[in-house]
């Protein structure tokens, strides 16, 4: 059962400060979906230990020239899926480097452009 | 007087590495204090193929192909997903061959793991002998599908093909084998000198970083804590053939030895009762529809956890295909374990982890 | 002072091998077995293997039964099969469109979707045992199939 909750950019970190704990809570990735020419839904998943099937999404709608702020402070495994946001999306991230998978001379942001 | 420190690569090319890494050391006079590292060597842009050009029932073929050790565990992960988006439902006898083989491809992944550990502690004997006892499980996967390590076997509404008699003699034959070898491991990772006294208390990970970290699978197990994917989902029934979780202590390379050996045994035992217990009934039921909707799966592939993520909106192209690799997300938690170590030993706790590359850069 | 670290490696040592949790007594008698053991690789061209039954192999093709429906053009995952136009058709009286069946053995995955898919899956289209060719350079594999390709392409 997915339950989804919606946030804005300025409020996300307080809102995850608030909601995670490292013992009850298990933290999965991060992931954007493009909705249509200029905005992007980006989302924080996580899934609870010891219950089945319970995974909640928190998501927040950016545009292409925002910069998201970084958690690796409450989170510190999140620094690889912020740098593969940074390479498919091509949306800026605090405090992160590109070139996790893309060289300098390859097609560049290639996830921008499809799935609309 | 401050201390001086060197960068030593441990490169992309070297002579104890099976995948293609390359990981940054920053050492003071052999001991490591800094980490980075580099992964995207085997990039191919799969993602986007999935969304561009290939159809949806196309693609449980296409992402077979991302790993050759768990072909089986990503095609079964998106089958699942879209056919909760589907009008339809499976039944009982293709969730048995499905789990069936799940765990058969569990263990020979697992016995690749542990012959390369072996190879890095210096005894290239037991390597062979665990290569060559290998066989008999790739044997039994080629008489059930066809091939040894593509299997093509999962299709959206079911399974390809059906276990004969003479199959299932031949799956327990096999499996009674293996099950004498392993008991004869047990007994030489734990009184060898070189398998047991060199590895203890070398590449530590504690509980406490466990948690932090977010560290899954046999890492997450070996240090204490009670997670795995198969006692938190429900899509396959594992509680009736006879699942243990197995849980270590100390953290270190000795103890996921152990892990390791313990779920070949547990999934030796799982597969006997399978067969014992196959129910009857069709493979394959056709399902109606497009996919409309949004659906995520988690599933326990041999390193760690899956996650497969699909939006679809009706048409027979998807929307948006999202893979999270174990592999991937275990990246932090690595880097984490060798600072502190000897240089020395860092190829030993790099093929105790198990990284697949070919997952992580996808 | 250097036989006194001497003396105290060899008595930790000691304790350690009589303490007789830690000692290589299975690998040395393995080890004696395996001499006179033979090896386990086959040498492949030289002596066969065997096949299992239902081994995948090539997909024929029985003209006459095919009635152009096109289902198994749409199924395969990798495009290994197409129906192109051509000036000489056969003499089936399905063939409406004047349309041949081309098949590339070296883009096949072998998975059997398109005999899945078929209306008459033993007498039109099935799988059999055989192994395909190797492709050399002469025989242009790659080359004839782009050309066939872009007669596709360009209707």
């Amino acid at each position: 059962m997915i339950n989804k909750i919606r946030s804005t950019l300025n409020t996300i970190v307080k809102d995850i400060d608030k909601f995670y704990d490292e013992k009850t809570y298990h933290f999965l990735t991060l992931n954007g979906v493009k909705i249509d020419e200029d905005t992007t839904e980006i989302q924080w998943i996580f899934s609870k230990y010891n219950s089945i099937n319970e995974i909640t999404i928190l998501y927040c709608l950016v545009d292409q020239d925002d910069m998201i702020p970084s958690i690796t402070d409450i989170l510190p495994s999140a620094t690889i899926s912020q740098m593969e946001i940074v390479d498919m999306f091509g949306i800026s991230v605090e405090d992160t480097k590109k070139g996790l998978y893309l060289d300098v001379d390859s097609q560049q942001m290639p996830l921008s452009s499809c799935g609309i | 007087m401050s201390k001086k420190t060197i960068n030593i690569p441990l490169g992309s090319q070297h002579i104890s590495l099976l995948e293609p890494v390359r990981f940054k050391f920053e050492c003071e006079n052999e001991k490591i204090i800094g980490v980075d590292s580099d992964v995207g060597f085997v990039h191919r842009g799969i993602e986007k193929a999935c969304v561009t050009k290939f159809k949806y029932d196309a693609i449980p073929y296409v992402v077979a192909r991302i790993c050759g050790l768990c072909a089986i565990t990503h095609s079964l992960a998106y089958t699942t997903a879209v056919e909760n988006l589907l009008e339809g439902e499976v039944t009982l006898k293709a969730k048995y061959l499905r789990m069936l083989l799940v765990e058969l491809d569990r263990i020979h992944s697992h016995m690749l793991c542990l012959s390369h550990v072996c190879e890095n502690g210096g005894f290239e004997a037991m390597f062979m002998q665990i290569m060559g006892d290998r066989e008999y499980i790739m044997d039994i996967q080629e008489q059930l599908t066809g091939n040894r390590v593509q299997f093509d076997f999962i299709t959206i509404g079911g399974v390809n093909r059906d276990i004969t008699n003479e199959i299932a003699n031949n799956i327990k034959k096999n499996l009674n084998i293996v099950k004498l070898k392993v008991f004869e491991y047990i007994e030489e990772f734990s009184s060898n000198w070189s398998l047991s006294l060199k590895f203890q208390n070398i590449g530590k990970l504690t509980l406490d970083e466990a948690y932090s970290y977010n560290a899954i699978g046999p890492l997450a197990r070996a240090a204490g804590i009670f997670t795995d994917v198969r006692s938190e989902t429900n899509y396959l029934p594992y509680e009736d053939i006879g699942y243990e979780i197995q849980v270590g202590k100390a953290g270190d390379i000795h103890a996921r030895n152990f892990i390791r050996l313990n779920e070949i045994l547990n999934s030796i035992q799982m597969c006997q009762n399978i067969i014992d217990g196959l129910p009857q009934g069709d493979i394959i039921t056709k399902l109606k529809g497009k996919p409309n909707g949004e659906s995520i799966v988690r599933l326990e592939a041999p390193r760690g956890e899956l996650m497969y993520y699909l939006k679809g909106e009706g048409k027979s192209i998807l929307n948006r295909v999202r893979i999270k690799t174990p592999t991937f997300s275990c990246i932090p938690a690595f880097m984490e374990v060798f600072k502190g170590s000897n240089y020395a030993d860092a190829p030993a706790i790099l093929a105790s982890f198990d990284p697949c590359l070919s997952c992580t850069a996808k | 002072m250097q036989m006194h670290l001497q003396y105290w490696h060899l008595l930790t040592h000691a304790l350690v091998v009589l303490q007789s949790r830690y000692d290589m007594k299975v690998s040395i008698k393995k080890a004696f077995q395996n001499l006179f053991k033979e090896p386990q690789t086959i040498d492949y061209p030289v002596s066969a293997i065997d096949k299992p039954k239902g081994y995948r192999g090539i997909i024929e093709y029985g003209e006459e039964e095919c009635i152009y429906c096109l289902k198994c053009e749409k199924v395969c995952p990798p495009g290994a099969i197409l129906f192109i136009h051509t000036e000489t058709p056969s003499l089936n009286l399905k063939n409406k469109k004047s349309l041949e069946y081309n098949y590339n053995q070296h883009l096949c995955i072998y998975c059997g979707e398109c005999v899945r898919a078929c209306p008459k899956p033993d007498e039109a289209l099935w799988q059999s045992e055989k192994k395909p060719t190797i492709g050399l350079k002469e025989d242009r594999v790659n080359d004839s199939w782009f050309e066939i390709e872009q007669l596709k392409n360009s209707k």
